[in-house]
């Protein structure tokens, strides 16, 4: 029948196998920028037959938007299907191909949440890079398992003309590189014993996605194929022939087959992992046996738009199956939203389907309360753990539709572009029309503004981009007295510092209010925190946590969440120049409020303990901190002055130098403030020889002596009465 | 030298003669209208009928920055206006004491208040009332519910056989309000209702000091369904009633025989 075109049958193929979870895989490719993720993602598409194969390799038709062919990167993950016959049955893999470019990391973490298996792709000329090294940590940090392919052999082969010694010798070392790495971070993780990769047990492929050839231990022994044949005809322009010889879509789609986990492999041990629910409960059951007849769990991993069905839900169904119609709870929101139609990714495409059991990666429409990152379920539910990225946003930008007639779909745009990426913050400021983005880097910034022009034809004047500061103190306070507007309101409040430790576990969302109260008083003490401290947390905010010590105050407990919301305004709000505080720890010692609720309503309590919060502060002399970047430079021998001079004229460290390859690296870190405009001043100081990584490093303290006349800076940009609370006496 | 006058409850008229003769002889007039307001009059006729400037201030004016205020009863002769009496809902006391707190003089002309009109008009006694409290909005306390503090303060009352006087919320220029929004006894009833309250008796009193006043007693479900009419309102709850009580609110406030029986003390 011809009418049932090929795809059809590809579709029908995929229903049957999303009901047999041991025929199923679903991965991730993930590399520093540039290795050839895409590349290689086109081809396996091409390999098994869902696309043709001239569209494969060069054109990159995994990158479908416009702003991706044109700066030739990924920004977006996307996502694919395809099935595999290995051992004589069929497979569907999931797959996902993820950005590479640092700024867009926050899509490969998500994407990580979906997968069991990540396919790491290391270039052979660059070997293990910074972001290798960052998307194997949140591989494993999920719980997902690694294996490596190394890309562009062609390169080594045809451009380097390295003889088959070199060639082993610079092979093993990025294997070991990559081992090394795995191991270190694997060390700690009591459910994972060793996930080192081999060329003799398969888990290491090696091969050309340009050139579409590739190799491995299982294939030399199946196509007889070895080191020096491939050297031989790649030298000799075959590679026609090579690839027809020694496919690369076998390679390494057998390589998925055999040493990634099945869903029902793997969902034990991840479900543990990213959810802190009851661990005895029925759905935990239901999850870790991929229960298709259990309660329905949606892990929402990405938010789309098609500009056909809307928004779109893509995520990792872990338990039961779901279909149109069902109305599921989100996460985070009250209510329950109407599944309207359940989907797979078929090539690049979605398929609508009839369901989409546990074990698969599924297409929702009409989850209209869900965001990346939301827990979906036929019953209420402890949701999965947060997807944090590893980094907070650093830089800001302003953004302001030049149209008055567009400002409603300017804010309708960014709220939309804030579901689809965590990653980015927006303020919306609807008195001044000036909404703020804050993101990544300067890329992030540039795609999004790009994108809101172009895509909903919104023109927009931007500011130049500003970087995002933090307010942190820097010692402890006795208790300080915060008195509501009427008087009859007191609380008294002291502050100490948080450790930096204490801080990471806040940051990674280690210690939640969401979590089961022992679990969060575990692991706050195991950062240090004494056991009477943490039984009294009342809450966590950002990586500031407040404590209740109060005892036996009448009516406390009715006011606590006015309490609470005067302590989110004074951290959203710090005092130096209204940038967010971190590392605060408040306790609350004693309370007076007044006998009667009016009395001690919003407009009493919340000025009373922001003022107490700030005044606290500013006893604990806080200070504004600056986010930093690691930076690495790849350079010849002759500019390596230059680059290092680079990093230091920015206030920057230079940490480390050596030499790899013919190249010099040059290590160190440097404020990201600094770092705005980097690119065109590193390519003229080192007549473009360079080659650069940024990453963002968290926050530092700002130099005493640049404290003051940045604060002025940001207070008068806020358009805030530039001097300081007299108080803050002490720079 | 600063003069606490109390307004009375309805309209420019419920001012008492030395309040009035205050007000005439200030030098400045001052008044908030956030903790209630006057429901028959404006601020413009108030002024017409005194033949005065008043000038309003917002609880921020009164309560982070009474430093006005207090400057123009030091150089003069200012007046502090309320609805009610100045004393009683919000005490203005703090004022007071910041005022000794510079060495001026204070004094204080009573005005009749919600308390008093809730035991004149429903016939309960007043020293049969015990703690007063207020029924905020929900949004406004921060939960979505009738506060504990606010039960607890009715069954405390009701256990000693004490009636409960309820203040009904008001928002001036709220954020999360459209206009001003008086609470009405409906809604109070229907949070009690909610709060699992249903079947207790209430009181409710409309538009005290007013021509008309309006003062109904039935089980709050019921009253969750009446509306009485413009604000402002107050709810009574009763605890044991005294045999004449229990015929007064039977007579004066349609209070069915029945239900006012089941409480006779
Ligand atoms: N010589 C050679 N070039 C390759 C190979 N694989 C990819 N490339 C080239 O490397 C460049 C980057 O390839 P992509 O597939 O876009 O890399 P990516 O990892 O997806 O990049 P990002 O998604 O932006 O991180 C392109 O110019 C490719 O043609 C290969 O095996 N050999
Ligand atoms: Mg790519």
């Amino acid at each position: 029948m011809r009418i049932m075109g090929r795809r059809k049958k590809i579709v029908q193929e995929c229903e049957k196998l999303m009901d047999r979870p041991e025929q199923i895989r679903n991965i991730a490719i993930a590399a520093h920028v540039d290795h050839g993720k895409t590349t290689l993602t086109d081809n396996l598409l091409a390999g098994a037959g869902m696309i043709g194969q001239e569209s494969a390799g060069e054109q990159l038709a995994m990158d479908t938007e416009e702003d991706e062919q044109e700066r030739g990167i990924t920004i977006d993950a996307a996502n694919v299907s395809m099935t595999h016959e290995y051992e004589e049955k069929n497979h569907l893999i999931n797959l996902i191909d993820t950005p590479g470019h640092v700024d867009f990391g926050g899509d490969v973490t998500r994407a990580m949440r979906a997968v069991d298996g990540a396919l790491v792709v290391v270039d052979a000329v660059e070997g293990a890079m910074p972001q290798t090294e960052t998307v194997l940590r949140q591989a494993l940090r999920e719980g997902v398992k690694p294996a490596l392919f190394i890309n562009k052999v062609d390169r080594l082969i045809s451009e380097l003309q390295e003889g088959p010694e070199e060639m082993q010798q610079r092979l093993q070392k990025v294997i070991r590189d990559v081992n090394e790495l795995i191991r270190g971070m694997t060390e700690e993780m009591d459910d994972i014993d060793d996930w080192t990769v081999s060329i003799q047990e398969g888990t290491v492929g090696m091969g050309s996605a340009l050139y579409k050839w590739g190799i491995s231990f299982p294939s030399m022994q199946r196509t007889g194929m070895d080191f020096g044949d491939i050297i031989d005809m790649e030298r000799a322009d075959k590679r026609q022939e090579l690839h027809e010889r020694t496919p690369l879509s076998d390679v390494v789609l057998d390589m998925v087959c055999e040493h990634f986990p099945n869903p029902i492999d793997a969902q034990p041990r991840r479900i543990p992992r990213v959810w802190r629910g009851d661990a005895d409960s029925e759905v935990a059951e239901q999850m870790q046996l991929v229960d298709d007849d259990g309660e329905v769990v949606l892990m929402v991993t990405d938010i789309g738009v098609d500009p056909h069905a809307g928004e779109i839900a893509a995520g990792r169904v872990f338990s039961g199956t779901i279909e149109k119609g069902q109305e599921l709870y989100v996460s985070g929101t009250a209510g329950r939203n109407r599944v309207q139609s359940v989907g797979i990714y078929m090539g690049g495409e979605r398929e609508e389907v009839d369901r989409v059991p546990a074990g698969n990666i599924a297409a929702v429409t009409g989850l209209k309360d869900a965001i990346a990152g939301s827990t979906v379920s036929s019953i209420e539910m402890t949701p999965f753990e947060s997807i944090e990225h590893i980094s907070e946003p650093v830089i800001t930008k302003s953004v302001e539709a030049k149209n008055m007639d567009d400002l409603p779909k300017l804010i309708e745009t960014l709220r939309q572009v804030s579901k689809e990426d965590p990653t980015i913050r927006i303020e919306i400021n609807e008195d001044t029309g000036e909404h703020l983005i804050s993101g990544q880097g300067e890329l992030h910034l540039e795609v999004i503004t790009q994108r809101i022009e172009r895509n909903q034809g919104i023109p927009v004047t931007t500011g130049e981009p500003i970087v995002v500061y933090r307010e942190a103190p820097t010692q402890g306070t006795e208790q300080v007295e915060g008195i509501s507007p009427n008087r009859h309101n007191r609380f008294y409040v002291s502050l100490e510092p948080l450790d930096q430790e204490i801080i990471d576990v806040l940051k990674k969302g280690e210690a939640t209010m969401d979590m089961p109260e022992l679990e969060r008083r575990e692991a706050l003490q195991e950062a240090g925190m004494d056991k009477e401290t943490s039984q009294n947390v009342e809450h966590v905010f950002g990586s500031n946590i407040f404590i209740d010590d109060t005892k036996g105050v009448q009516q406390l407990n009715e006011t606590m969440e006015l309490v609470l919301e005067g302590f989110e305004e004074a951290l959203e709000d710090g005092p130096l120049a209204a940038e967010p505080v971190e590392g605060a720890l408040l306790r609350l010692h004693d309370a007076r409020l007044h006998e009667d609720a009016i009395h001690r309503g919003p407009a009493q309590v919340i000025p009373a303990v922001r003022d107490a919060v700030h005044r606290s502060l500013i006893h604990g002399e806080v200070r504004l901190l600056e986010p930093i970047q690691n930076v690495r430079i790849d350079v010849p021998n002759e500019h390596m002055g230059a680059a290092s001079g680079e990093i230091q004229g920015r206030r920057g460290r230079v940490d480390d130098m050596y030499q790899e390859g013919d190249l010099m690296v040059v290590e160190g870190i440097a404020p990201v403030d600094e770092m705005i405009g980097f690119s065109s001043d590193i390519r003229s100081a080192t007549e473009g020889r360079a080659s650069w990584n940024t990453e963002n490093a968290g926050f530092r303290v700002l130099a005493d002596n640049l404290q003051p006349d940045i604060i002025t800076e940001i207070r008068e940009r806020k358009g805030m009465k530039t001097e300081l609370p007299q108080s803050i006496d002490y720079f | 030298m600063l003069t606490f006058v109390g307004l009375g409850l309805w309209d420019e008229r419920s001012v008492t003669v030395e309040g009035r003769d205050a007000v005439r002889a200030a030098d400045r007039v001052f008044a908030e209208f956030y903790t209630s307001k006057l429901a028959g009059t404006t601020v413009a006729d108030l002024e017409e009928h005194h033949d005065v400037d008043v000038e309003v201030r917002a609880r921020e004016g009164v309560e982070r920055d009474p430093g006005p205020v207090l400057d123009a009863a030091e150089s003069g002769d200012a007046v502090f206006l309320t609805a009610g009496d100045t004393m009683i809902a919000t005490t203005h006391v703090d004022l007071r004491l910041r005022a000794h707190e510079r060495g001026i003089e204070t004094s204080i002309v009573h005005g009749t208040t919600a308390a008093a009109a809730a035991a004149s008009l429903t016939g309960l006694q007043n020293y049969r009332f015990g703690k007063a409290t207020t029924l905020p909005f929900p949004y406004a306390h921060g939960g979505d519910d009738v506060p504990a503090s606010v039960l607890e303060t009715v069954d405390a009352n009701r256990e000693r056989g004490l009636h409960t006087l309820c203040f009904l919320d008001i928002k001036v220029g709220h954020e999360r309000a459209e206009t001003d929004e008086h609470m009405t006894a409906s809604t109070a009833a229907s949070l009690l209702t909610e709060a699992g309250r249903g079947d207790d008796l209430g009181a409710v009193v409309a538009r005290a000091g007013s021509p008309d006043p309006v003062v109904v007693a039935d089980r709050l479900t019921a009253l969750a369904e009446r509306e009485v009419g413009d604000p402002l309102h107050l709810l009574v709850l009763p605890g044991g009633l005294h045999h004449i009580e229990r015929d007064a609110l039977v007579e004066l406030a349609d209070a069915p025989p029945a239900l006012a029986d089941e409480r006779l003390a």
